[in-house]
């Protein structure tokens, strides 16, 4: 009997002993991936679905940019470059485009790109009853307010086919980044037998769409973390594209989509603050600038001492914004514009040299000197000699970590001012925002498209992003006269001087744009990269040896 | 037992209905919307999806008609996942916690009674002394530092067994012996004390008396009576690994309902979080059925149903 069970035991942890050998050996074998045009990316989110007229997150989006193709795709620096269409008219009052489409472009079901297509794809998204939450970007295109209001049918929408090849769109007012919309996904074609075919189910797993750009989509369930990009037979460019597979995992952990960045598992990996920290400046160290801005909008509605113009330039220049960036960890830079930089080049310089003069930079810089001194004026100006605000900001870890930064700044800098901080869920502190129930939101944005106007357009007295309730004629002026002049000159000249008034009113107060440090293998070449919108674009990307 | 049983139905049932009511209610008292874009929707569009998710009927209505779907074993379309069933969400997520849930509570018990019993029969000896080191270590030890260091140096370091990902299971290593090693802990000090005491009792010392081996004291009778308490530390264990670790999840990147459930809480994604919640609580309330039965098998001391004289 004492034998028998020591025989068991021996032998099971033989077996045991050699299935783990077997285990290892399996999982080391199976690393390879080099010289072959195959890569491994991550996105840190699920898809959340992939029909075009319905999703916000930007992981979709990636996947839709990689997959679907409109007129135009947008390359580095959100240059535009050829997609379906082949030639564009503009008519002199910049209100009618022609696109004429290339007669090769294919769906991956075979069937031929139309502008049938286009029309029904355009005409199903501002349809009210499609639950986009994007449509408003089709503002300014004929009738698509009104369509989205629910005053007009979707059949009203100024987009037409002439033809099998040709797309003729009608605009109600001339839209200056009308090409870089063109190029984002949402602006893509549907194919109408799919959608009609797949119905409630097109875009909730790959095997439920059709796709006509360079890649197609294999093994998303609709809720899985791993999935493929797989190189388009029918795409009309597809000499162009050199990747045949980009294999897609979900990494929530930064630490974890280092390690297995280290073992080759994965191409790309997002760092943590801390490993960003350490690995700066080694090979494949990467900084990708997204085209968004964290700021402080204070909210100049209640009847509380904020609408001060000098107490929100004493708070602007108390904020040590580079102290600020680095406690948030990352890549982050302190700002100084409301505008990203990277965003758009104009003469030859970043649209945001254009809008800083010293007036702006003087006051987005720290100096407690100066802030003590316009605190002062402000508790005068007042009445008062003890002033309290909360901050509301998000609960996650980089908002709270600015917040308390902000807190210590503020209180540190400007005695008499007492600053609480009020963190909650982003749902939440975002319906405060909307209902303007803060006095001040720590909050920020991104860009649709790389246009300073994205940035701009949200602060105008009667847009629903004005939480801030923040109102300057001018400054509504000069961004109504931006959309309409023909000249683009005067267009930038426009946006910068609206720009350089919101920072001198303080209508916000810009902290940092934030910025994620990564990892990317040197041998994965000519992948895009873009702050706004879909970020990134594979289509010409390759893996040297 | 058929009159138990009956009566315990009913109390899960009515339990459940509880918990969704309560949850329900809680849930609508959440700021927020679950739309993405709120602030750029013309009323118009609010007012169509409000429709479409039955969002713009009183709560107490929108509450019959949910209660309606579930029974009907319909739990509604995630806001999230945009057009995702959410049965089919829950479904396809499920099975990843239950099985590394599962995996996990049989290394930790197996192994925590292993450990316990030995402790407890070298009783003071360096053995016993290194067994409750380990288990304090276990238990004040997070899992997720665990996991993080498993990652790092068995997977990355020594390359035995994968970094992360979910599929092979090889994979399933890691995170098991992360989530696993809590209860393991626990059990063994667990088993070590209710052991001991058992080891002091007559009727053992009357089986040495009687010249069973060392080993037949303990099998037989020791291991046996030492068990039973444990039971009862099974049932909420298994529900809680099987329900997912969020934390554990996330690290080896597995495709699991823990991290599911705090997202839809953060965007506010009604119908999965009734969905997930109510599987939780069936869980729980099945478990807790499954427990108090096994009880009354394992120990005939313990009546099910009252007095059967």
């Amino acid at each position: 009997m004492k034998l028998n069970w020591k025989r068991w035991l021996a032998a099971g942890l033989a077996v045991g002993a050699c299935a783990l050998a077997l285990t290892a050996c399996s999982s080391g074998s199976s690393s390879s991936t080099s010289a072959k045009q195959t890569i491994s990316w991550m996105e840190t989110s699920e898809i959340e679905g992939m029909d075009q007229s319905v999703v916000t997150d930007s992981t979709s989006f990636n996947q839709l940019n990689n997959t679907m193709e409109g007129f135009y795709r947008l390359g580095k620096n959100s240059k535009i470059e050829p997609g379906i269409a082949t030639k564009t008219t503009v008519s002199k009052d910049g209100k009618t485009w022609i696109f004429t489409l290339r007669k090769n472009a294919k769906w991956s079901n075979g069937d031929p790109v139309t502008a049938k297509d286009f029309v029904y794809s355009w005409r199903r998204t501002v349809n009210p009853k499609t639950n986009s939450q994007y449509s408003y970007l089709f503002s300014g295109i004929k009738n698509a307010d009104a369509i989205i209001a629910g005053k007009k049918s979707a059949n009203t929408l100024g987009i037409q086919a002439e033809g099998n090849y040709k797309v003729k769109v009608t605009l109600d007012k001339r839209i200056p980044y009308f090409k870089l919309l063109m190029g984002f996904p949402l602006f893509a074609p549907e194919n109408e037998k799919a959608v009609k075919k797949f119905g409630k189910k097109y875009g909730t797993a790959s095997k439920y769409m059709v796709y006509d750009g360079p890649f197609v989509q294999k093994g998303w369930t609709g809720t899985n973390l791993t999935w493929k990009l797989v190189k388009n037979k029918n795409y009309w460019d597809k000499k162009a594209v050199k990747l045949q597979t980009i294999n897609y995992s979900v990494q929530k952990t930064p630490s974890t989509d280092y390690n297995l960045y280290q073992a080759g598992k994965l191409d790309a990996a997002i760092l943590s603050a801390q490993a960003a920290k350490s690995l700066k400046g080694q090979s494949g160290y990467t900084v990708l600038q997204t085209s968004s801005t964290q700021y402080l909008e204070i909210n100049q509605a209640k009847n509380n001492g904020l609408k001060n113009l000098n107490l929100r330039k004493a708070i602007s220049m108390a904020i040590d914004r580079k102290g600020l960036a680095s406690a948030v960890g990352g890549a982050n830079k302190p700002a100084t514009t409301l505008s990203a930089p990277g965003m758009t080049i104009v003469n030859g310089k970043d649209y945001t040299d254009l809008v800083q003069n010293s007036q702006t930079k003087a006051l987005c810089t720290y100096n407690p000197t100066k802030a003590k001194a316009y605190f002062k004026k402000a508790l005068k100006e007042l009445g008062k000699s003890k002033l309290s605000y909360t901050i509301l900001c998000y609960d996650d870890d980089a908002s709270k970590k600015a917040a308390e930064s902000i807190q210590s700044n503020l209180e540190e800098n400007l005695k008499g001012l007492t600053v609480n901080i009020s963190s909650m869920p982003k749902k939440s502190a975002l319906s405060r925002g909307v209902a303007g129930n803060f006095e001040i939101f720590l909050t920020g944005w991104q860009a649709d498209f790389n246009d300073p106007i994205s940035f701009l357009d949200m602060n105008t007295t009667n847009n629903s992003y004005n939480w801030q309730k923040w109102s300057n004629k001018q400054y509504d002026k000069l961004v109504a006269a931006s959309k309409t002049t023909s000249s683009s000159s005067q267009r930038w000249n426009d946006l910068a001087k609206a720009e350089q008034i919101i920072i001198e009113q303080q209508g916000v107060t810009p902290l940092y744009h934030a910025a994620s440090a990564w990892m990317i293998r040197p041998s994965v070449k000519n992948v895009v990269f873009n702050g706004a919108g879909a970020n990134y674009d594979f289509k010409t990307a390759y893996v040297t040896k | 037992m058929a009159k138990y049983l009956l009566k315990r139905i009913l109390y899960m049932i009515l339990t459940l209905f509880v918990v969704a009511t309560a949850t329900f209610f809680l849930m609508k008292l959440m700021p927020g919307s679950p739309y993405a874009n709120e602030a750029k929707m013309t009323p118009t569009q609010l007012k169509i999806m409000n429709e479409q998710y039955g969002l713009n009927k009183p709560v107490w209505l929108q509450y019959l008609i949910y209660i309606g779907g579930m029974l009907h074993g319909n739990f509604g379309t995630s806001f999230q996942y945009s057009n995702q069933p959410v049965s089919s969400l829950i479904a396809s997520r499920l099975g990843a916690s239950c099985q590394l849930g599962l995996q996990a509570l049989i290394l930790g018990v197996v192994l925590g009674v292993i450990i316990g019993a030995i402790a407890a029969m070298r009783q003071g000896t360096w053995v016993d002394s290194t067994a409750t080191v380990f288990a304090i270590i276990g238990k004040s030890v997070p899992n997720f530092v665990l996991a993080v260091l498993l990652q790092y140096y068995i997977g990355l370091k020594l390359g035995w067994f994968p970094i992360a990902g979910w599929g092979q299971f090889s994979e399933t290593i890691l995170p098991t012996i992360a989530l696993a090693v809590g209860p393991l802990a626990e059990t063994a000090r667990f088993i070590r004390t209710s052991m001991v005491d058992t080891l002091s009792s007559d009727y053992i010392e009357l089986g040495k008396a009687k010249g069973l081996s060392r080993i037949e004291v303990i099998r037989k009778h020791a291991m046996r009576n030492s068990v039973i308490p444990l039971v009862t530390l099974i049932g909420p264990y298994a529900v809680a690994l099987m329900t997912g670790s969020m934390v554990i999840e996330n690290i080896f990147n597995i495709p699991g309902i823990g991290e599911q459930f705090v997202k839809s809480i953060l965007t506010n994604d009604y119908p999965t979080i009734m969905g997930i919640t109510m599987v939780y609580c069936i869980g729980l309330v099945i478990v807790l059925l499954i427990t108090d039965i096994v009880y009354g098998l394992i120990d005939p001391r313990i009546r099910l149903a009252g007095n059967e004289d």
